[in-house]
């Protein structure tokens, strides 16, 4: 029972970080229609900066984080601003296979640059833990969740509350009655991987202070976004945090109580059995309504 | 205020408009008329950069506007409720009205309320769940928030009832009084012609027919061919 208490834990804990690193995945996909193939590379880039950070200047990794947010929100804008949305209204297979090919730029270029040795971040801190009970709570994961959960719903907040995030809104919905209104739509479409990206470095920050990370690693992140984005509902903000949780416990059971290999397939498994019983996926209806075109 | 000249336009390969001339004055309602398919959408589009003007001109208080984007234009004074209203489906009329308001910052909704009163009681309803006469003075309402010089208004009754329509209606020439000129288009040409001071007729691409509103509704041409008399 407390083992099953403690991985249960752990899978929470997990599940907070998948939440944040699917949450701007699941955006940037409701919003513009593009399945960001990339968005691992963001994660890991992040981590890489933040152990570039602390090695350098001896930042600790929960203030680097800030750093890597903000390189990773003006490589996102410019990214988006000046390549992808040239396409970004050509058929999805077009999308895919750009992002798909930006991901291989980033992912070769952080080999040559940091090497494809594994790496962590370590803190003085990293081997406090807090015990409740049986179990053991790590301080750097608790941190990391809180986190997690925090920035996830302060983005739902920017998008529901702001007029930048009436603007990202009302251009997912329709983005040629957005530019109507004046809503420069290729500039909101950059914020909006700008954001996406940011929230991506964040989370990779704070996965390197838990795991070892490298280059490779980055087409791990990209399909658990995927599998928490579609999950929770395309789209759907709450639902990435939702399916977050849930991918994460499942992931953290199946480490525990089965072989490895199917430890990989569980999260598909999980993806199709709740697709088979909610086709919109775990949270009723997406957060926009309707997608129309120009 | 806007004039367009010899503007011809389409999509991709196909042309769609031939040599278009057409002028809106402060304070004017003019109307275009025309059968389904005529071009009536797509010269509104183009007058409003949504597509690409192919040659002659369009200029809106003497400044060259064609070969700009849609926002720029927009942002000049031009309102645009599109053809189909194009409402933001899963927002409130509120969040809608305040969009409308987007380049000019100025989100006091009275003056469009006052316009619209049945919006005032739906300010907090989600736009796509309102009926199609609701959601029609909710475009028209959110083209008017930034108080612009010129609204354009395709297909202003389409699918609405009758008494819709005419509520609708009585509003424009209070509209275009106090200061936004209407440029707009109506499938009930009887209406549209008797409201608007000056009318275009479209047929195929071409300008058939232009003039006082008030002659075009006792030209036998047009009483034939729109108004069902003859
Ligand atoms: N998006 C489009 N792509 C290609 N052709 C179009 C498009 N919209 C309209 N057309 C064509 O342009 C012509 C004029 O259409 P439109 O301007 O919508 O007419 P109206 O508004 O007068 O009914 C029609 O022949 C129509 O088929
Ligand atoms: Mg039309």
């Amino acid at each position: 029972m407390d083992t099953f208490l403690q991985v249960t834990a752990y899978g929470l804990l997990q599940g907070g970080l998948l939440a944040l690193v699917a949450v701007g995945f699941s955006l940037v996909w409701g919003i513009m229609n593009i399945v960001n193939l990339s968005h691992g590379a963001f994660v890991i880039l992040g981590a890489y900066i933040a152990w570039e950070m602390q090695s350098w200047f001896g930042l600790d990794p929960f203030l680097g984080m800030f750093v890597s947010a903000a390189v990773l929100f003006c490589i996102g804008y410019v990214i988006q601003r000046y390549l992808i949305n040239l396409i970004v209204n050509g058929p999805v297979f077009i999308t895919l296979l750009l992002t798909f090919g930006i991901n291989m730029i980033f992912i070769q270029s952080m080999n040559l640059i940091f090497t494809a040795d594994f790496r962590s971040i370590q803190t003085s801190y990293g081997s406090n833990s807090l015990k409740i009970g049986a179990i053991h709570i790590p301080v750097v994961r608790l941190l990391a969740f809180l986190l997690a959960i925090l920035i996830s719903f302060a983005l739902v907040a920017f998008v529901k509350r702001t007029r930048t995030g009436l603007s990202i809104m009302a251009t997912g919905m329709d983005r040629g009655a957005a530019r109507l209104m004046g809503i420069r739509a290729r500039h909101v479409y950059a914020i909006t991987f700008a954001i996406s990206a940011a929230l991506a470095g964040m989370a990779g920050t704070m996965i390197a202070t838990i795991e070892t990370f490298d280059p490779a690693k980055a087409g791990k992140f990209t399909l658990m976004a995927f599998v928490v984005a579609v999950l929770g509902g395309l789209g759907n903000l709450y639902g990435a945090l939702v399916g977050g949780l849930l991918i994460g416990l499942v992931e953290s059971w199946a480490g525990q109580y089965l072989s490895g290999t199917w430890v990989n397939g569980i999260a598909f498994l999980v993806l199709i059995i709740v697709l088979i019983f909610r086709p919109n996926g775990l949270v009723g209806k997406a957060f926009y309504a309707a997608r129309v075109e120009l | 205020m806007l004039e367009v000249k010899q503007l011809t336009a389409g999509y991709g390969r196909t042309q769609v408009l031939w040599e278009m001339d057409l002028t809106v004055g402060k304070n004017e309602i003019v109307a275009l008329v025309g059968p389904n398919g005529a071009g009536k959408s797509t010269l509104l589009r183009a007058i409003t950069g949504m597509i690409p003007v192919r040659s002659g001109s369009v200029t809106f208080d003497g400044q060259v506007i064609q070969g700009q984007s849609i926002e720029e234009i927009v942002t000049r004074g031009i309102a645009h409720v599109p053809e189909g209203r194009r409402l933001f489906p899963g927002l409130t009329v509120r969040e809608n009205l305040q969009l409308g308001a987007w380049r000019t910052r100025d989100t006091n909704i009275d003056h469009v309320v006052e316009l619209f009163p049945r919006l005032g009681e739906r300010l907090d309803q989600v736009a796509g769940s309102m009926s199609g006469g609701e959601q029609q003075q909710c475009a028209i309402a959110r083209g008017l928030m930034s108080k612009p010089t010129l609204i354009i208004i395709d297909e202003l009754s389409l699918g609405l009832a009758p008494v819709v329509v005419d509520e609708i209606i009585q509003r424009l020439p209070g509209i275009a009084e106090s200061g936004t000129s209407i440029l707009m288009v109506d499938q009930d040409v009887d209406a549209a012609l008797t409201i608007a001071s000056t009318a275009y007729v479209l047929e195929a691409g071409h300008l058939v027919l232009s003039g006082k509103a008030a002659d075009l509704l006792a030209d036998p041409r047009v009483q034939e061919s729109y108004l069902g008399v003859g």
